[in-house]
C-alpha cells in the first residue's frame, strides 16, 4: 500500500503535461518523417525500375538483352526507355534525356560475349544529395545485376538449345559482364562509383548535420536557461535597475552565448572530423582528388559559407531561446519551454539525414524549408552539389527571420514584458484569483 | 515636474495599468526626503511591488511621474538609475561567483573608474561581515549571507536612494534585526531608503514614515506616531486594519 503510493506519487511527477506533450510531439514527428520517407522510398523503387539505355553495339544479342530486362521474370516489369548519345559529356547527356541514370551498352558489346570475354557496360549516374535514400537507387550494382542477369538469361537460352555448357562457358556466366562506372556532380563527371564516392563523402554528409544540431541544442539551452535563471532568482532585476542599458545586457547574453558555441563548433568539428576518419575504411586516397573535382569537398571559401548559415541559425535559436526564457515561470517550465526549438531541429535534421528534402512532396517541402534550421543543415549538400539558389535563398530567409526574432527579442527585453509575461505549460490559471489581485477602476 | 531641493524622491499619481480597467497601482503620490526611510506597507498584491518597480525603471508607468535626484523615471531612466540602487523581494546571487567576485562585477557596473570601483568593494566588504567566506562560492552561502551580501551590494555605492523589497523577508530574527539596524545607520549618514513590507511591526521599528498601500491605492501616508494617534490604535497593524476598513476601495 505504502509502496503503491509512492510509485503513484512519482508517475504523477514525471508523467506531467509537459511530458506527454513531448511524447505526442515526438510521434507526430516521427509519423510525419515516416510518410516522407516511404514516398521517398516509393519513387526510389520506380527510379530503380525505369532503366535509360544506349544500345551502340545494336545487335539482335544486345536487343534480347534489353527485351529481357523490361521482363527478367518472377512477374517484374521494368520501363526501358532506349536512347541516343549526342555527345561525351555524360553531364549535359543525362539532362537532356532527364534521367539519373544511364546504362550504355558499348560497340562490340556482342563480340566480346561471344568469344567468352568479360563485355564491358557503361554506367552513369547522377549524384544529387548525400543523403541515405537518395543514394540508393544510384549504386551501380543494381544496374549491374540488372544487365547481368539480363546476359546470364540471353545466353542460358541460347546455350542450353544448343546443349551441354563448357566449363569456360559456366566460369563466363559466373560474371559475365564488367561496368565502368561514371558519376556526375552537377556539370562535371568523372570515371568513379557513386557508391565509393558516396562512403567517401557521407561521413562529412552526417557530421555538419549532427554539429549543426549538437550547436543549436546547445546554444539554446545555454541562453534559456541564462535567461529564466535570472528571472526566476531575480538578478535580472537588479541588473536592469543598474546604470547599464538593457540593450548591453542583452547583447553581452547573445554575445557571449555565441562564442561559447562557437568554440563547441570547433571542438565538436576537430573532435568529429578525428572520429570520422577512424571511421573510414580502406585507403581512400586515390579518389581524393576526384571528390575534390567533382567539388564535393569543401574549400575554406566554401566553409566560410556553412559557417555563415551556421552563424545565422545560432543567432535564430538565440534569440528565439531568450524570447522563451522570459516566459519562463519556474524551473520546470524553463526545461518545457526548450521543446519548440528541439522540434524545429529535429526534424530537419532527421529528414536531412535520411532523405534528399529537394526531393519532399511540394506541400512538405514547403513546411520544411519555413522552419529556418533546415537551411543550415542543408548549407553543406547545397554548395557541395551547386544548389547556390537555394543557398542564398535559404540565408536570405533566414536573415529575414533573424531580424524578425532578434527585433521581438529587443522589445520583449526592453519593456515590461520581460517581467510581466510568463507561460507555465500544464498549468491551470485561476482567472477569478489573478484578477482579484488588482483593483477596478 | 518639480521638485523640492530636500526631497531625493517625488511620486505623483503614478499608475500602472496591465489591462483596460485593471491597475496594479493607481494614482499613487508620495515623497522621501534626504536621509529618510520611508517604508509602503500593504498586504501582498497591494501594488507595493509594482510601485517600487516603476520607481526602479523596471516597469513603465501607464500615468504619472517620479523624479528621482532631479530626474524623471520616464525621460531620464538612465540618469535614475545612477542614483538608486534596488534590492528585490528574495533576490538571488550569481552562485557560480564568489562573493567578492559579485561585488567585484556589481562594483564595475556602478562606478566610473577602477579606483572608484575598489572603493565600492572595500565598502561592501566591510558592510556584508562576511569575513573570509567572501572568497567562496555563492552558491554554498545561507539565506541570511546572500541577504547581506546583497544588501552591502546594494549600499556599497552609497546611492541618492536605496529601494529595498522586503528587506528582511526569510530571515531569521537576528540578520532581520542586523539588516534593520544597518538601514538605520546609513539614513542617519544621510541616505535616502524607499521599503516595501508587508511586515508591519518591522517597519514601526525602522521607518520615518510610512504608506499604506491596498489594491493599487495609497490611502494614507505618516508617521508610525502619527498615524496610530490618528487612528487611536498601538500599532501599525491595527492603523492598516482600520484604514483599510474605512476606505472603500477594500
Amino acid at each position: 500500500m505504502k509502496f503503491v503510493n509512492l510509485l503513484r506519487k512519482e508517475l504523477k511527477e514525471m508523467l506531467t503535461p509537459q511530458t506527454i506533450l513531448t511524447l505526442v510531439i515526438m510521434v507526430i514527428i516521427l509519423s510525419v518523417a515516416g510518410d516522407a520517407m516511404s514516398g521517398v522510398v516509393e519513387d526510389a523503387a520506380e527510379e530503380i525500375s525505369q532503366i535509360t539505355i544506349c544500345d551502340q553495339d545494336d545487335t539482335e544479342f544486345t536487343r534480347s538483352v534489353i527485351a529481357l530486362m523490361e521482363n527478367p521474370g518472377d512477374g517484374v516489369q521494368n520501363e526501358v526507355t532506349e536512347v541516343e548519345l549526342q555527345s561525351d559529356d555524360y553531364a549535359e547527356e543525362l539532362e537532356r534525356l532527364d534521367t539519373k541514370s544511364l546504362i550504355i551498352i558499348p560497340e562490340g558489346f556482342t563480340q566480346q560475349v561471344n568469344s567468352g570475354q568479360q563485355a564491358e557496360t557503361i554506367f552513369v549516374s547522377q549524384m544529387t544529395s548525400l543523403s541515405t535514400m537518395a543514394n540508393i537507387s544510384t549504386g551501380s550494382d543494381v544496374a549491374l545485376s540488372i544487365i547481368e542477369d539480363a546476359v546470364k538469361s540471353a545466353l542460358y537460352s541460347d546455350k542450353i538449345t544448343e546443349g551441354q555448357l563448357t566449363e569456360e562457358e559456366i566460369s563466363q556466366l559466373e560474371a559475365p559482364v564488367t561496368i565502368s562506372e561514371t558519376t556526375v556532380v552537377g556539370n562535371k563527371s568523372a570515371d568513379v562509383s557513386a557508391t565509393i564516392l558516396y562512403s567517401m563523402c557521407q561521413m562529412q554528409g552526417m557530421f555538419v548535420p549532427i554539429i549543426v544540431y549538437l550547436l543549436i541544442m546547445y546554444s539554446s539551452q545555454m541562453i534559456l536557461n541564462a535567461v529564466s535563471t535570472e528571472k526566476l532568482d531575480k538578478t535580472l532585476e537588479t541588473l536592469l535597475s543598474a546604470p547599464v542599458s538593457r540593450l548591453a545586457v542583452l547583447s553581452s547574453k547573445m554575445l557571449s552565448a555565441a562564442i561559447v558555441a562557437a568554440i563547441y563548433a570547433i571542438v565538436f568539428m576537430f573532435g568529429m572530423n578525428n572520429m570520422m576518419s577512424g571511421l573510414t575504411m580502406g585507403d581512400t586516397s586515390e579518389y581524393t582528388e576526384v571528390v575534390e573535382y567533382l567539388g564535393l569537398s569543401l574549400s575554406v571559401g566554401q566553409y566560410v559559407l556553412v559557417g555563415i548559415q551556421m552563424f545565422t541559425t545560432i543567432l535564430i535559436s538565440l534569440s528565439i531561446s531568450l524570447i522563451l526564457g522570459a516566459l519562463a515561470k519556474d524551473a520546470k517550465s524553463g526545461q518545457t519551454l526548450i521543446m519548440p526549438i528541439m522540434i524545429a531541429a529535429i526534424i530537419p535534421y532527421l529528414l536531412s539525414l535520411m532523405l534528399d528534402i529537394k526531393t519532399l512532396s511540394p506541400v512538405l517541402r514547403f513546411i520544411v524549408y519555413a522552419i529556418p534550421f533546415t537551411h543550415t543543415f542543408m548549407a553543406s549538400e547545397n554548395i557541395m552539389f551547386g544548389n547556390m539558389t537555394i543557398y542564398w535563398g535559404g540565408l536570405i530567409y533566414q536573415i529575414i527571420v533573424l531580424i524578425v526574432c532578434m527585433s521581438f527579442a529587443i522589445r520583449v527585453f526592453t519593456s515590461d514584458k520581460i517581467f510581466t509575461m510568463s507561460l507555465s505549460v500544464g498549468q491551470k490559471k485561476n482567472k477569478r484569483q489573478t484578477r482579484s489581485l488588482f483593483a477596478r477602476k | 515636474m518639480e521638485t523640492q531641493s530636500n526631497n531625493v524622491l517625488e511620486v505623483r499619481g503614478l499608475s500602472k495599468q496591465y489591462k483596460k480597467g485593471v491597475y496594479a497601482s493607481q494614482d499613487v503620490t508620495f515623497e522621501v526626503r534626504k536621509g529618510e526611510i520611508f517604508a509602503l506597507i500593504g498586504p501582498n498584491g497591494a501594488g507595493k511591488t509594482t510601485t517600487i518597480r516603476m520607481i526602479a525603471t523596471l516597469l513603465k508607468a501607464t500615468e504619472g511621474d517620479a523624479v528621482v535626484a532631479g530626474h524623471s523615471i520616464l525621460t531620464e531612466p538612465e540618469k535614475v538609475r545612477q542614483n538608486i540602487t534596488y534590492l528585490p523581494d528574495e533576490a538571488g546571487a550569481y552562485k557560480t561567483m564568489t562573493g567578492r567576485g559579485y561585488l567585484e562585477f556589481m562594483a564595475g557596473i556602478y562606478a566610473d573608474n577602477k579606483a572608484q570601483a575598489a572603493e565600492f568593494v572595500k565598502t561592501g566588504c566591510e558592510i556584508c561581515e562576511l569575513g573570509d567566506r567572501l572568497d567562496d562560492k555563492i552558491g554554498s552561502y545561507s539565506r541570511g549571507m546572500i541577504r547581506k551580501l546583497l544588501l552591502a551590494r546594494a549600499i556599497m555605492s552609497k546611492p541618492a536612494l536605496a529601494i529595498f523589497d522586503e528587506p528582511t523577508s526569510g530571515l531569521d530574527i537576528i540578520n532581520a534585526l542586523e539588516i534593520r539596524r544597518m538601514i538605520k545607520d546609513l539614513a542617519a549618514q544621510g541616505m535616502s531608503f524607499l521599503l516595501s513590507s508587508h511586515n508591519m511591526l518591522e517597519i514601526e521599528y525602522v521607518s520615518d514614515r510610512v504608506g499604506i498601500i491596498a489594491k493599487g491605492h495609497l490611502l494614507e501616508v505618516g508617521t508610525p506616531a502619527e498615524l496610530k494617534e490618528k487612528y487611536n490604535t498601538q500599532n501599525l497593524e491595527e492603523v492598516f486594519e482600520k484604514v483599510v476598513m474605512s476606505n472603500e476601495v477594500c
